[in-house]
C-alpha cells in the first residue's frame, strides 16, 4: 500500500512559455493626441485651420480640446460656409439667373442646418458609447466635418462646372453633385470617426447611427429646399420664375421617383 | 535634373528612371521638370493626335493634334485642386505642387508612349477604307478605327500609371496607401478626362460636316449621360 515515492523527481512546473513576439496591448490603441510636439502648435489663422485639417487632422482634434477653442471652431464654421457658398454658386451656374444667389445660400444653410439638428443626437450617442468628449468639442468637430467636406466640394468644383455647362438634366447634375457630397462626407465623417476613437468612446455603434441618421437628414434636406439646381433656361420661352421654398412636402425617395419619371417622358418624348 | 536635361535625350533617362530617381525628382520640385513634361505631353499627345485626324483631313489632324494635349492639360489643371487635397487624405504626403507634378509625369509617361504609338496610329489609318460620302458613324471601319485608337490610348494611360506605383509606395512606405492614391487620382482624371473629351470632340472625324476646331453640340449633354442613356434604351 506504501508505494508512494516520497521524494518526487525534480519535473519543472507547466508554465506557459513567454510570449517574445506579442506586442503590448496598448500598442494597438491610437497614440494619444497632442504625443507629437506638432500637434500642440496652436490653430490662428483659417489659412493655418485649411492646412491642418488635410494634413494633420490629429492637430484639429488636439486643438479642439485645448481652453479656448471658440476662435478655432468660429474659424472652422466659416470657412465651411463660404465653401459651401463657392460650391452653391458652381451649383448655380446650371440654372443661372436667380439660382446663382438661392442655391449658394440653400446649399450653406442647409448643410449648417443638418449639421446644427443632427448635433444633439452626436453627443447623446457619444455619451451613451462612453466618449468623454464635451458638447463643445463634439461642436468643433461637427464644424471640422463640414469645412473637411465643403473644402473637398470645392476640389470637386471645376469637374461640376464643366458638367453643368454641358448637360441640360436637372437629373443627372443633382445626382452628380450628390456623388460628389458623398464621397466629400465620406472624408468628413472619417474625420470625426478618428477623433471620437480618442475620445475613450468603448463603442462605435452609436457613432454609425448617427452617420446614418445625418446621411437622411442631409439627403432629405435637398428636398425640402427644392429647387437647388434649378432648371435651366429654355430657348425662345419666358422662363417662370421658381420659388424658393418648395410648395408641397415630399420624402426623397418619392421626389427622385417624380424627377426620375419626368426625366423618362421627356427623353421618351425626344426620341 | 539640370536646364540641359530638356533635351531629347532626357526623355531616355525620364523614361529609364527607377522609382527612387522620380521621388528624388519630384522632392526637389525643379521647375524644369514641370517644363519637360508640359513638353512631353504636347509633343506626344500632340502627334498622336494629328495621326489620329489624318484619316478624316489634314485640318482635322491639326485640330486633333492641339486637342489632344490640351485634354490632357486641360484634366491635371481642372482636378489639380482635387488631386492636391485627395492625397493627403489618403495618406500621401505630397504637397499641392507635388501632387500635380506626379500627375503631370504619368501624364508625360503617357504622352511618350502615345507619341511613339503615332506611326502604328498612321498605319492603322492608311490601312483603314478611306472616308467617302458613305461613310457613317455605324460603318465598321470608323468602328474599327476608334477602337483601335481608343485602345493604344488606353495601353497609354494604364503603363503611365503603373510606372508611378512604385513610387508612390516608396514614398509612403506602404503599398496600400500608393494603391488607394493612385485609384483617386486615376478615378478622378478619368472623371473629367472623358467629359473634356466629349466637350472638345471630334478627335476622328465630324460625321456632321467639315472639319471645325469644336464639333457644334460641343456643350450638350456628357460622356455619361450619353451612356447612361443608352444603356437604359438597351435595358429598359
Amino acid at each position: 500500500m506504501n508505494e508512494t515515492n516520497p521524494t518526487p523527481p525534480q519535473i519543472p512546473p507547466n508554465m506557459p512559455p513567454p510570449i517574445a513576439s506579442a506586442p503590448p496591448i496598448s500598442s494597438y490603441a491610437p497614440k494619444p493626441l497632442g504625443e507629437n510636439p506638432e500637434e500642440r502648435v496652436p490653430i490662428t489663422s483659417p489659412i493655418q485651420a485649411i492646412e491642418a485639417i488635410l494634413r494633420q487632422p490629429r492637430r484639429v482634434m488636439y486643438q479642439l480640446r485645448q481652453p479656448g477653442a471658440g476662435a478655432l471652431m468660429l474659424y472652422l464654421m466659416i470657412i465651411a460656409i463660404l465653401c459651401a457658398g463657392v460650391y452653391g454658386v458652381i451649383v448655380g451656374t446650371f440654372a443661372g439667373h436667380d439660382q446663382l444667389w438661392i442655391a449658394p445660400v440653400k446649399v450653406a444653410g442647409g448643410m449648417l442646418f443638418s449639421a446644427l439638428i443632427c448635433l444633439p443626437s452626436l453627443y447623446i450617442f457619444a455619451c451613451l458609447s462612453g466618449s468623454q468628449a464635451r458638447l463643445a468639442e463634439i461642436f468643433g468637430l461637427v464644424m471640422g466635418m463640414l469645412m473637411l467636406t465643403t473644402i473637398l466640394l470645392i476640389g470637386f468644383a471645376p469637374v461640376a462646372w464643366l458638367f453643368s455647362q454641358s448637360t441640360e438634366s436637372p437629373n443627372w447634375m443633382g445626382t452628380l453633385h450628390l456623388i460628389f457630397w458623398f464621397i466629400a462626407a465620406i472624408f468628413g465623417l472619417r474625420f470625426v470617426s478618428n477623433a471620437f476613437s480618442h475620445s475613450h468612446a468603448k463603442s462605435n455603434a452609436g457613432f454609425n447611427t448617427w452617420v446614418v441618421i445625418f446621411m437622411l437628414v442631409v439627403v432629405q434636406m435637398t428636398t425640402a429646399l427644392r429647387p437647388i439646381v434649378g432648371t435651366p433656361p429654355i430657348a425662345g420661352a419666358t422662363n417662370t420664375k421658381e420659388p424658393f421654398f418648395p410648395t408641397t412636402k415630399k420624402f426623397f425617395l418619392s421626389y427622385w421617383g417624380d424627377c426620375l419619371n419626368v426625366d423618362s417622358e421627356r427623353s421618351d418624348r425626344t426620341r | 535634373m539640370h536646364a540641359e536635361s530638356l533635351n531629347p535625350r532626357f526623355v531616355s533617362t525620364f523614361l529609364r528612371a527607377d522609382a527612387r530617381t522620380f521621388h528624388e525628382w519630384v522632392l526637389r520640385r525643379e521647375s524644369q521638370l514641370i517644363g519637360f513634361c508640359v513638353l512631353a505631353i504636347i509633343v506626344g499627345a500632340g502627334t498622336y493626335g494629328a495621326a489620329m485626324g489624318t484619316w478624316s483631313a489634314p485640318v482635322q489632324a491639326l485640330y486633333a493634334g492641339i486637342k489632344l494635349p490640351l485634354v490632357i492639360l486641360l484634366t491635371t489643371a481642372g482636378n489639380g485642386l482635387l488631386n492636391g487635397m485627395l492625397a493627403p487624405l489618403l495618406g500621401l504626403n505630397a504637397s499641392f505642387r507635388q501632387s500635380l507634378l506626379v500627375v503631370l509625369m504619368t501624364f508625360a509617361i503617357a504622352s511618350l508612349i502615345l507619341g511613339a504609338l503615332s506611326p502604328v496610329a498612321l498605319f492603322v489609318v492608311w490601312n483603314t477604307p478611306p472616308l467617302t460620302a458613305g461613310t457613317h458613324e455605324t460603318s465598321p471601319e470608323y468602328g474599327f478605327l476608334q477602337l483601335t485608337l481608343a485602345v493604344f490610348v488606353a495601353y497609354a494611360g494604364i503603363v503611365g500609371n503603373m510606372r508611378l506605383l512604385p513610387m508612390l509606395a516608396q514614398w509612403t512606405a506602404n503599398i496600400s496607401v500608393a494603391r488607394r492614391v493612385l485609384f483617386a487620382w486615376l478615378a478622378v482624371n478619368l472623371f473629367l478626362g472623358s467629359q473634356i473629351c466629349w466637350v472638345l470632340r471630334p478627335f476622328i472625324w465630324d460625321p456632321n460636316g467639315p472639319p471645325r476646331f469644336i464639333g457644334r453640340e460641343y456643350l450638350h449633354g456628357s460622356f455619361f449621360e450619353t451612356v447612361f442613356e443608352a444603356l437604359r434604351r438597351l435595358l429598359f
